[in-house]
């Protein structure tokens, strides 16, 4: 750095860096430190007690179902956006009237609050009168209690979720269809090739750099997330859909086991660092 | 030139696509006449077709809870974390792409670590640090908890922004005499204004779409913004789906009428990596 550009580089640096310093560096390693201590509320001096409260939650049963239910959540959401993403995205980038307007419409579900996600799936999906309870019950599959039980409240969380989170993958993956060169195809279809060899063969392997990063960003969100699911089933029933975000909450904000509650919230951040590495040292991000 | 579609291929591709925009749509849909059906109609009646038309939900909603209100409070955050959000991120990012320094690469990469950090690993210290400052269930703790996640992706979208800007265009304006403020305010600033929209799309968005940190800083019903103010009336005892769905739909038109006419704007952020849950 040179002198005379001081008088810029630092008024431009200093207020982003500030807020970056005090309110994320400084309470990310609040947050580990809390995870050692014990407190019996947000206002009572701490009192240290080593890895008492990290043994402690390696003794619940809730933790692990609530590292089980994470990892089923988070999984099998991850696959079906990818999936279903990929999919909608080359029906979207065949030739066909009003593709714009479609192609915006189909963002839609992305933008909406998750608040208005989940209550209006909650409204449809009533057990009383909810419009997709009684379509399934017409279709002659019984009364579904689509939150109440369950292994289908996980199911239901993980199609909600998919609903909402798809037009991400739909969206970049469309973006980074049109950067395939259309030669490369016709020459393709000029072989004799199938649409399915021309996917496998030309498509994939093109975009599995951009798939890379879409299914990491999506992994590190969906294994994050709390909004949905907490206000969806509140982490039941019998814990059902109970994951490390909503053991976390429930143990800072509820119980007031602030010192449990960080020490879940920094497992689960171990956890996550672990497995995007291992992500990272297997599909290595060129640039 | 490109062979034509085959008859049936088009009727297959029209049907897929159909389809699709039923499945995309209908929520939407199911949600806006919801809130505008009349009470006796809603408890009996899983017609598609719209109707009975009745405005009572929305009556309802606005004169017995605290809707509008939590709207105000809504707006204020959204637009003030926006702000803090643009002029920290574009003097960052502008100083970390256009000097030599040390640390460069450090703000760069901690940047995207924080990227990882779960909302609520933060949230636990932040209401910490909030009780001590007094900022518990105030605009201004949420505001602040907002931007720890708008700015670093703000960073992040500029930098690459500036990044693809050529330097020449500033030389060449201060060749013409200009200082580098100057320069900074009359040609960068005006030539990043797409880069800068989309910061301000996403930074709105994520502060007013949030659940999470609203929920644990704000406790008073006349500090919640819109999506607590929302979750809370499920289950309050005399309001019903009506009124939920007639909120619902409020909450979302402002994004709706975004997305109308910044769409392109919304796929360049979505496809530069700004995340939205």
């Amino acid at each position: 750095m040179k002198r005379k550009d001081r008088h810029i580089i630092i008024p431009f640096l200093t207020p982003g860096v500030l807020i970056t310093f005090f309110f994320i560096v400084v309470p990310f390693f609040m947050a580990i430190r809390l995870g050692f201590y014990h407190m019996e509320s947000y206002i009572s001096p701490p009192k240290f007690v080593g890895f008492a409260n990290y043994i402690q939650i390696f003794h619940e049963s809730s933790f692990w179902n609530a590292l089980k239910n994470g990892f089923v959540y988070g999984f099998i959401s991850i696959a079906l956006q990818v999936s279903i993403g990929i999919g909608i995205a080359l029906i979207l980038n065949e030739t066909f009237k009003g593709k714009s307007f479609i192609r915006g419409l189909t963002l839609l579900p992305y933008i909406l609050p998750t608040v208005v996600v989940a209550l209006t799936w909650q409204w449809m999906l009533d057990g009383s009168i909810g419009v997709i309870t009684h379509a399934v019950n017409k279709l002659g599959l019984g009364k579904v209690n689509w939150l109440e039980t369950p292994t289908l409240a996980m199911f239901t969380v993980i199609m909600v979720s998919v609903w909402t989170w798809t037009p991400f993958v739909t969206t970049c993956f469309l973006a980074a269809l049109q950067t395939i060169p259309l030669d490369l195809m016709d020459a393709a279809k000029v072989d004799g090739t199938t649409s399915w060899q021309r996917f496998f063969y030309i498509t994939l392997p093109i975009l599995k750099p951009i798939l890379v990063i879409i299914i990491l960003l999506r992994g590190i969100w969906m294994f994050n997330k709390f909004d949905i699911i907490w206000i969806m089933t509140k982490g039941g029933p019998l814990g059902a859909t109970e994951h490390l975000p909503i053991l976390t909450y429930q143990k800072a904000f509820q119980t007031y086991d602030i010192g449990g509650g960080t020490a879940v919230a920094t497992i689960s951040f171990v956890i996550l660092f672990i497995i995007v590495f291992i992500y990272l040292k297997i599909f290595p991000i060129e640039g | 030139m490109p062979k034509k579609d085959t008859p049936v291929k088009k009727v297959v591709i029209y049907s897929l696509v159909i389809f699709i925009a039923i499945y995309s749509f209908f929520p939407i849909y199911w949600m806006f006449i919801s809130s505008c059906r009349s009470y006796r109609a809603l408890f009996s009646s899983t017609s598609l077709i719209p109707g009975p038309f009745s405005l009572k939900s929305y009556e309802n909603l606005l004169g017995m809870t605290k809707y509008l209100i939590n709207f105000k409070n809504s707006l204020w955050v959204a637009f003030v974390t926006t702000g803090i959000t643009l002029i920290c991120s574009i003097l960052m990012s502008y100083v970390v792409t256009r000097y030599r320094m040390r640390g460069k690469q450090f703000i760069l990469h901690s940047m995207l670590f924080i990227y990882m950090f779960p909302p609520l690993l933060l949230a636990v210290p932040l209401y910490f640090i909030f009780t001590k400052l007094r900022l518990t269930d105030t605009l201004w703790g949420l505001i602040i908890s907002h931007t720890t996640i708008t700015l670093p992706l703000g960073v992040w979208l500029l930098w690459g922004f500036f990044k693809a800007m050529p330097f020449e265009l500033e030389e060449a304006a201060m060749v013409d005499g200009a200082s580098r403020i100057k320069a900074f305010f009359w040609v960068v600033l005006p030539l990043s204004l797409p880069g800068i929209l989309t910061v301000s799309i996403f930074s709105f968005l994520l502060s007013w779409t949030d659940y999470t940190f609203g929920l644990i800083i704000l406790s008073s019903d006349i500090q919640k913004t819109l999506p607590i103010g929302l979750a809370t009336m499920l289950g309050a005892g005399d309001l019903n789906w009506g009124e939920i769905m007639a909120g619902a739909f409020l909450i979302s038109v402002p994004l709706l009428i975004m997305l109308v006419f910044l769409s392109k704007y919304f796929v360049k952020g979505l496809t530069a990596g700004a995340i939205k849950g």
